[in-house]
């Protein structure tokens, strides 16, 4: 038993990293989050969704078409909802992205609404389950699991050694500063929506072999979101991958061990206890903006 | 008996000492003037004596009482009040209803007597009211009452702040640079204004400044800072003749030996 | 003569109270329950600007609060044979102190921390609700009987009605009152600027901690009035869609303006009710307006009454004769 809880609770905890990581990557650079970003991943799973049902093309073409659609759709947010509010304080924000995922949700509904199903995979990876420890696994749980990883150190590299990584981190430490540097300060907004949303897509895509898209999904992914970046420290984004994976494997033991409808209860828990005994999560709280 | 007293007051930021050791004495009635180059620690020490935040050790005291661990909100309902080198007037009131604001802690009326109208409520504010006008009236901005908080230049925003400070009638006004943004003019104005709040309400006034004709004129005496240490405390004339503080804000004179052959 | 400066909230108001007064004289069943439940949502949408609006506390519970109010009334009236005379108000007491409590450790919270903590323990109770069977019945929910209102009147509708209506004056009242003294300028401190409240003597543990407690006072009579009147009390009608119509009220109506909360709840339940049939057009239209009034109109509808209109004042004092 324990054994397979663990690995489910990887593989759920692995999504849930991939999922906090878009939306650490956007926090880093703009201080602000996106209550929309689970949104952003129900609709690129569903693009997906239609590419493979409806368009015929073959999964891992969806799956390379997700980065580019995706991140056409966060900039399109930044551009219409994030441009115009960069200097409004920080409650108007919030309410402006809830907002926006509640239009989304209610676009996604209305265009897909309820026709949502397992993708099935074809050729790339053999659907047939291993054994680890004795438990099947799913090659594709691997594959997410995998990528949520490589996400993170690409992301981790990124920030640490790149120029425009730490422009990244230059615009969330202070806009104005940014700008008396040269940095074009609305131009490294809009990519990190654009990678943000990006990242979300291709989570999607990877996840749609496993579970049900709904219209749903995207609230109740950022929640889980939500528990892994606090979990792991705001702004952190090796936190956001251990705090999705503590996460996920929190809900299974809980799941397992104690009730499963306590499942879904987890994340909700974890997020109030570290935010009033723990706001600065487990790794401190890497380069918080005032909140 | 001192009205403001700090005593060996340390407040260090990590590996950093915004203040080292500070002692400082002003009597009742008393202008003092803060000044220093950047950083020396000066809106450091307001924050210790409105207890914003706290020291690292050492003690403050509030009329011969240690204020140390008090809230800012309890330190200004003892008669303490301040006014902050970035505008902090409510832009989403009037102006009138910032200086009754200021009013805050002196005004008794409990909630319930609030949502019910209970005369005590229209006592209250007609209190507030009469005493807000006067006080606007006296900081010279009667005509600016009903404007809202965020349509005033921020010169008379800064001023209105003061009134907001000045209103409760406190026993020691902390000013952060309240003469920037004002022009020559305004500054003269200012200058009227702290020796009226000083000699017709007897407030004891500390303020941090940059414009020195304003400090040397005003002040009766100047208290000087440097990276977090006190250089030197007196007089104006005292300080303008002390090399020690010319030396802070201007830099070493170059010794004649260095210059190039 | 010059009609624009007669436009003030309290002659809208009056007029829309001499509109709702005169609502069951013409109106039928259906019009009259949505004109209750828009009286319920004022009561709401009062209590969150007061938090959210005046107060710039963006707290996420008061969708939870209300559901805590219907369930509690619906508990004290079926389980323990309360009268809702007993039920009502207990249950609005219980919530406020529920709130208060919740509120004590949000209160070193700010900002999007806030935010994030008030989802997720909605979402939680949201679960609870669901899942307490014993004492919820879970997804089904409890039924409750109508309000006897012999000997006023035999209609439950009617009389229903107009209690809800006494109870929405009442309250708007009594937070336009609150509003117009040291409370008001104290709330609004408290948003504008923490260190400048805090510096003029106002004790932010106390003041935030008296906005929470009047929302959720608010909240909870708001659940115990909706209750009998949808007849069931069930926990998809607090999730969080509930919290967003409300925000959506709140933002259009005006934040920082309880004119505005008024205006916001008669303004979209009729949309609400509207649209019930196509939640995906709910989602889309009330989404789409919190963004729109956001990025067009920032300060609501009140804000361009202010701009049009001289008189439309709401001040956060009173005004004397001689002075």
């Amino acid at each position: 038993m324990l054994p397979y809880l663990l690995i489910s609770g990887l593989t759920s905890g692995a999504l849930y990293a991939m999922v906090a990581i878009g939306l650490v990557v956007v926090y880093r650079s703009t201080g602000h989050i996106n209550f929309a970003h689970g949104e952003l991943f129900m609709i690129g799973g569903f693009l997906a969704y239609s590419m493979i049902t409806m368009l015929g093309f073959p999964y891992l073409l969806s799956l390379v078409l997700a980065v580019p659609l995706s991140f056409c759709l966060g900039v399109i947010c930044d551009r219409v909802v994030f441009r115009p509010l960069m200097n409004a304080p920080g409650t108007t924000l919030v309410l402006a992205t809830v907002g926006l995922s509640y239009l989304l949700k209610g676009v996604g509904r209305y265009i897909w609404g309820g026709k949502g199903e397992y993708i099935s995979i074809k050729a790339i990876v053999d659907p047939a389950p291993f054994l680890v420890w004795g438990m099947p696994v799913l090659p594709q749980q691997l594959i997410v699991f995998a990528a949520a990883m490589l996400c993170m150190m690409g992301f981790l590299a990124f920030f640490r050694w790149t120029i425009a990584g730490k422009m990244m981190q230059a615009t969330a430490e202070s806009a104005f500063a940014s700008y008396l540097v040269g940095i074009r300060v609305e131009r490294v907004y809009t990519w990190t929506w654009g990678v943000g949303a990006a990242v979300a897509g291709v989570a999607a895509v990877l996840m749609a072999p496993l579970t049900l898209l709904t219209p749903d999904i995207g609230s109740g992914l950022l929640i889980k979101a939500f528990a892994a970046t606090i979990l792991g420290g705001l702004g952190s984004m090796s936190g956001a991958l251990v705090g999705g994976l503590l996460v996920g494997l929190c809900e299974s033991l809980v799941g397992g061990y104690i009730d499963s409808s306590l499942q879904e209860v987890a994340a909700f828990i974890i997020i109030m206890i570290v935010l009033v005994f723990r706001p600065s999560g487990l790794f401190g709280a890497y380069g918080v903006r005032r909140a | 008996m001192s009205m403001i007293e700090v005593r060996g007051l340390t407040v260090a930021f990590g590996g950093l000492l915004a203040l080292d050791h500070i002692n400082l004495t002003v009597n009742p009635g008393e202008i003092r003037g803060i000044i220093g180059p950047n950083g020396a620690g000066k809106t450091t020490l307001l924050n210790m004596v409105s207890c914003i935040s706290q020291p690292s050790s050492g003690d403050v005291l509030l009329d011969g009482q240690s204020i140390l661990g008090w809230k800012p909100s309890k330190v200004a309902s003892h008669g303490v009040k301040r006014t902050f080198q970035s505008s902090l007037l409510f832009k989403g009131m009037t102006v009138l209803e910032n200086v009754m604001a200021g009013l805050h802690g002196q005004l008794k009326a409990s909630p319930i007597a609030a949502a019910l109208g209970l005369p005590s409520v229209w006592r209250d504010e007609r209190e507030a009211t009469r005493r807000a006008h006067a006080t606007l009236e006296f900081v010279g901005m009667s005509q600016f009452a009903e404007r809202d908080g965020g349509e005033l230049s921020f010169g008379q925003q800064r001023i209105i702040e003061i009134a907001r400070a000045l209103v409760s009638e406190p026993r020691v006004l902390l000013l952060d640079e309240p003469a920037v943004g004002l022009s020559i003019n305004r500054v003269a104005e200012l200058d009227t204004l702290l020796r009226r709040i000083r000699d017709e309400r007897g407030v004891t006034i500390i303020m941090i400044e940059h414009v020195l004709r304003l400090v040397m004129n005003v002040c009766d005496r100047i208290t000087v800072l440097s990276s977090g240490k006190k250089i030197a405390e007196g007089g104006a004339d005292e300080i303008i003749a002390n090399s020690d503080v010319v030396e802070a804000y201007l830099g070493r004179a170059l010794d004649a030996s260095r210059q190039e052959p | 003569m010059n009609i624009r400066k007669f436009i003030t909230p309290r002659s809208l108001g009056l007029v829309v109270l001499g509109v709702l007064a005169a609502l069951p004289a013409f109106a039928n069943n259906y019009w009259l329950f949505v004109g209750n439940l828009t009286l319920v949502y004022i009561a709401l949408t009062v209590g969150l600007n007061l938090l959210i609006g005046y107060s710039g506390l963006l707290a996420f519970m008061n969708g939870t609060l209300f559901g805590v109010g219907a369930y509690a009334t619906a508990i004290f009236r079926v389980d323990f044979s309360w009268s809702y005379g007993l039920a009502i108000p207990l249950a609005a007491v219980l919530t406020m102190v529920i709130g208060v409590i919740v509120a004590l450790p949000a209160l070193r919270l700010s900002g999007l921390y806030l935010a994030l903590a008030t989802v997720a323990f909605a979402q939680f109770i949201l679960w609870v609700l669901l899942h307490w069977d014993r004492v919820t019945r879970g997804p089904s929910g409890i039924q409750v009987p109508q309000v006897d209102y012999a000997p006023l009147t035999d209609s439950f509708e009617h009389g229903h009605y107009y209690v809800t209506l006494v109870v929405a004056c009442i309250i708007v009242w009594l937070t336009a009152n609150l509003l117009r003294s040291r409370y008001g300028r104290a709330f609004v401190a408290v948003r504008e600027s923490e260190v400048a409240a805090e510096s003029i003597g106002i004790d932010l543990t106390r003041y935030k901690t008296l906005a929470y407690a009047v929302s959720a006072l608010y909240a909870g009579l708001a659940g115990g009035l909706f209750a009998p009147l949808l007849g069931i009390v069930v926990p998809e009608s607090f999730d969080l869609s509930q919290v967003i119509v409300q925000f959506a009220m709140v933002t259009v109506g005006g934040l920082g303006s309880i004119a505005g909360s008024v205006i916001g709840a008669i303004g979209l339940v009729w949309l609400q009710e509207f649209l019930r049939a196509f939640k995906e057009l709910q989602e889309v239209a009330f989404g789409g307006m919190i963004l729109l009034t956001i990025l067009f109109f920032p300060g609501g509808i009140s804000a361009m009454l202010k701009h049009w209109f001289p008189g439309w004042r709401e001040p956060l004092r009173r005004r004397f004769l001689d002075q």
